[in-house]
């Protein structure tokens, strides 16, 4: 049986996460990449930190990956996570 | 250009003619994913990839010389997530080669800035019979533009448009 590739295994990076936007959110949030603590009290969800990042509500329609693997907006966040943010998908 | 040197891709027949004992002991993988940031040539791949099985579909994409409003398209570009992306795709095509019985996958993408009638997407699929290749490769193509994280851009003069959906079935 062939071997399948590993999801990205997380890794603590000094309390932060590594947040990425593509596609129309990367335009309208001006960046591409940005790290964001998740020391103390600060946001410790996925949907929390994207409030954090004081770009509006999260759209419907856009999906949430973390560590390269889709999941629920509720999804809790750990220190090293890279926290993705997925416009619809307009691939083939 | 290949985006992706992974696990999902051969060695290629270059170097496997420069190591005899190599080739003869390399099997080709039942899943092969690359994503070119460079043009590709399906006929290319189509010669020296479809022999293993008797039955072998074919899909290919190509820019439309249009945009979505109907307006003359200067070019298409593509983007994805590096990583997740050839997972995804890689994980969707063989568990479709399995659910559909079909023997082999391959799946070339690119990215970048295409013009109308670039090549975007070649999918073929193997397999013993027609039916089993012809329905992995439609339900394969359908998650190409649906589950794995690509998007297209459209531009028009020094406009562009990201598309928010999939043209129609």
């Amino acid at each position: 049986m062939e071997a399948r590739l590993q999801a990205v295994m997380p890794h603590d990076d000094s309390g932060s996460v590594r947040v990425l936007l593509f596609a129309a959110l990367r335009d309208q949030a001006g960046w591409e990449e940005k790290r964001m603590p998740l020391a103390g009290d600060g946001p410790q969800t996925a949907l929390q930190l994207w409030m954090a990042l004081e770009l509006g509500a999260l759209p419907a329609a856009v999906r949430v990956a973390v560590n390269q693997q889709l999941v629920d907006p509720d999804q809790q966040l750990h220190a090293g996570d890279e926290l993705a943010f997925l416009p619809p998908f307009t691939g083939g | 250009m290949l985006v992706t040197n992974s696990p999902f891709c051969l060695p290629s027949p270059v170097a496997e003619m420069g190591d005899a004992k190599a080739q003869r002991s390399e099997r080709p993988k039942a899943v092969q994913v690359e994503i070119h940031s460079e043009p590709f040539s399906p006929w290319q791949r189509l010669e020296s990839c479809c022999d293993r099985f008797a039955a072998s579909a074919v899909f290919i994409g190509r820019v439309r010389p249009e945009s979505a409003q109907g307006t003359h398209l200067d070019a298409l570009e593509l983007t994805h997530y590096p990583g997740m992306c050839e997972r995804r795709i890689d994980e969707d095509a063989e568990r479709l080669r399995q659910l559909h019985g079909a023997g082999a996958v391959l799946v070339l993408h690119r990215v970048g800035r295409l013009s109308p009638g670039e090549v975007i997407v070649l999918v073929v699929v193997q397999a013993d019979r027609r039916g089993p290749a012809q329905r992995c490769c439609n339900e394969l193509l359908e998650v190409l533009k649906h589950d794995a994280p690509f998007w297209k851009r459209e531009w028009c003069g020094d406009q562009g448009a990201w598309l928010s959906g999939n043209t129609p079935l």
